[in-house]
């Protein structure tokens, strides 16, 4: 167990850069999910930690020592490859014992380790069979598993429950957490889904090409978007960016975009920003339908279920709301809306940074510790 | 898929044998021609099946003949050309395939291109050369010799397996604590092996069967290989021995036979299939 600090970490390959100037201080015993779309570094950052990539520039170190140029076999970390990576040539049993092979393990010790990590991803009935006799799902807990019999300074996971169905899906993500929990052990956890980020992490780290939006709490991460990308990709469904000015008014802030006016109040927004173009933001939920004054017509439907999705328009803006499932309305309706504005999210309109005065700095207060609650 | 019709597999299964025939045939003849009696040989008109027959030519071929020097000549030269061939090339086309450095796709171009020059070409140069070094005449010679012309392709041939592996098996094992060696010997190879083997195959048929670059490197009789040695035994101005000679190339191919019915069942288990996701 050990924290895990990147400064000023730089890769790139050839010319193309896939990480650039991360740091990153991630606590002994973290839980941190690394979000981000589709080739924004998150594996390259893993390969970095793990020591399968050597940094282009910048330091990373575990615990105390700078690892820079030590072999991954030293650094005594675990890792799910995104592609499983499985032993095409062993069994099952096999794979799981490898790291426990090679790091001087004997049985029966070696046994009992792997029996125990197979009954914990029902692996069982499998451990005879060669991984090409599997389905993606069970690959994938054998990937997991050749992880977790080991208790490694750091686990690392590449998308580890991606191809599992939703069932499976959401009891490996309990088991996660309570092995988490059980054994402290700092996480670094790669995924797509905001959902498992948001429910497992203690942190959370966005990125974006290479580039570290927000390293904070996931509530701090959904309500305080350090800047416009993070606020567009958080949240389901996502909030919608609108440019607009702000103005004084009185003592107040007003948002202006065409014909949509709102106040904001005084303290709401970073007063050194005064003035010009902003983007501003609304979470579906601070949308109230059906209360306020605030005329809008309902431009689409969508019902999902349990709630409705619905695209408003209010004088020229397109907004989010969700109301409850049973609430009928039809495209083309007229309804009112009030908006909650001390929880409106306003941005810089040039480079994207949130003005609002509570801005978050990475604050070590804001981080919720909940993996250490059996220290 | 709809199954052909009658008419077609009936025209396939023809065409195949007849291609059989056509090849076996030859193979069929030296059998028969090797257990003949002498007077069988040459009659007119020729029996296809012997009416006698007789074990007498390999029995001479053994006692009267160098035969088994020769055989053991051909044996330590090929199995040493595929070792070495074997090693260099595992070790050369992972390094291809996995590590970065300058000139690397000059260097696996390069060698392609020594493997399109005509073999003739280097006999000279490859004598004068073995002089040089005091080896002519020598079995080692020849190893150098065969080296040389089965190493390129060998290296293309294991490079394109290489490639095949994935790259994140052999992090998956350094990440499992294993050094690179390590990681090399429990992942690459069992995976490579296949390739491995079909390299090995081609490489020890290579120099089992090469004929020129035995013939002007070598020329002593205690350290001919079989293809020189059997033309120089049985082969005169005046006459040739075709019993004898029929009885050698019998001989000469079992090894070959052999080698190609165990190591066929490798080649056919099927290895590397779901290694990673697709
Ligand atoms: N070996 C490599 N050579 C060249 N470019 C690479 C290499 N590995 C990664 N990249 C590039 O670096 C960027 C980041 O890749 P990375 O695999 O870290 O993305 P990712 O965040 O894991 O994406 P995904 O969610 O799709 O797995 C990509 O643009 C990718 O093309
Ligand atoms: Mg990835």
């Amino acid at each position: 167990m050990a924290e895990v600090v990147f400064e000023k970490v730089r890769k790139a390959f050839g010319a193309a850069v896939a990480v650039e100037g991360l740091d990153l201080a991630i606590e002994d015993g973290e839980f941190v999910s690394l979000l981000g779309p589709s080739g924004c570094g998150k594996t390259t950052t893993l390969r970095m930690l793990a020591g399968l990539e050597q940094p282009t520039g910048g330091s990373i170190r575990i615990g105390e020592t700078v690892v820079n140029g030590v072999p991954p076999a030293k650094r005594d970390i675990a890792m799910v490859f995104q592609s499983y990576a499985l032993y095409p040539h062993m069994t099952v049993a096999q794979n799981m014992a490898y790291p426990l092979k090679k790091r001087g393990i004997r049985e029966p010790e070696r046994g009992e380790r792997v029996l125990a990590a197979a009954r914990l991803l029902e692996l069982e009935p499998l451990l005879a069979r060669k991984p090409r006799q599997l389905s993606g799902g069970q690959q994938q807990r054998v990937a997991l598993g050749r992880a977790l019999v080991r208790q490694p300074r750091a686990f690392l996971l590449d998308e580890p429950l991606s191809n599992l169905d939703a069932k499976l899906r959401a009891h490996m993500r309990a088991e996660l957490i309570e092995l988490h929990r059980r054994i402290g052990c700092t996480m670094v956890y790669v995924t797509h889904d905001q959902l498992e980020a948001m429910t497992m992490s203690t942190r959370i780290a966005v990125m974006n090409k290479g580039v570290l939006q927000q390293f904070a709490t996931p509530s701090e991460i959904y309500h305080r978007p350090a800047n416009t990308f993070v606020a567009g990709f958080i949240g389901t469904p996502s909030m919608t960016l609108h440019e607009a000015e702000l103005t004084r008014h009185g003592k107040d802030w007003r948002i202006e975009k065409g014909g949509f006016q709102l106040d904001l109040p005084s303290r709401h927004v970073d007063a050194v920003a005064a003035g010009g173009p902003v983007q501003f933001a609304i979470r579906p939920e601070d949308i109230s339908v059906g209360e306020g004054s605030r005329p809008a017509t309902v431009r689409v439907v969508e019902p999902t279920g349990h709630e409705t999705i619905l695209i408003l328009d209010c004088g020229g803006v397109d907004l989010t709301a969700r109301v409850p499932g049973d609430v009928r309305l039809r495209s083309g309706e007229n309804v009112t809306v009030s908006i909650r504005a001390d929880r409106v999210h306003v941005f810089d309109g040039v480079h994207g940074g949130r003005l609002n005065t509570d801005a978050p700095g990475n604050s070590a207060a804001a981080f919720v510790s909940r993996s250490r609650g059996d220290h | 898929m709809q199954r052909p019709s009658f008419r077609a597999r009936l025209v396939v299964n023809v065409v195949t044998w007849v291609v059989v025939l056509a090849v076996a045939f030859p193979l069929i003849w030296m059998v028969l021609t090797s257990i003949k009696p002498q007077s069988e040989l040459f009659r007119i008109p020729p029996t296809f099946l012997p009416q006698s027959i007789t074990f007498e030519h390999y029995w001479r071929l053994l006692t009267e003949t160098p035969f088994l020097n020769y055989f053991r000549n051909s044996m330590v030269l090929s199995i040493s050309t595929t070792a070495v061939v074997i090693v260099v090339a595992t070790l050369g086309s992972y390094s291809l395939v996995r590590f970065r450095y300058r000139g690397r796709e000059a260097l696996a171009t390069l060698v392609l291109f020594t493997y399109l020059l005509p073999s003739v070409v280097l006999i000279i140069p490859l004598y004068l050369m073995m002089v040089g070094l005091g080896l002519s005449n020598t079995v080692f010679s020849l190893v150098i010799a065969y080296t040389t012309f089965a190493l390129p392709y060998a290296l293309w041939l294991l490079r394109s397996f290489m490639a095949g592996i994935p790259e994140d098996l052999e992090s998956a094992a350094l990440v499992d604590g294993a050094s690179r060696i390590g990681a090399f010997v429990d992942v690459i190879l069992p995976q490579a092996l296949p390739g491995i083997i079909s390299t090995a195959l081609f490489t020890f048929i290579l120099s089992w069967n090469e004929y020129l670059y035995a013939l002007v490197l070598v020329n002593s009789d205690s350290v001919r290989p079989l293809t020189t040695g059997v033309m120089n035994m049985l082969i005169t101005s005046f006459n040739i021995e075709w019993s004898l000679l029929m009885a050698a190339s019998v001989m000469m191919s079992v090894p070959l036979i052999i080698i190609f019915a165990f190591l066929q069942s490798f080649l056919t288990r099927g290895f590397g299939a779901g290694a990673v996701k697709g």
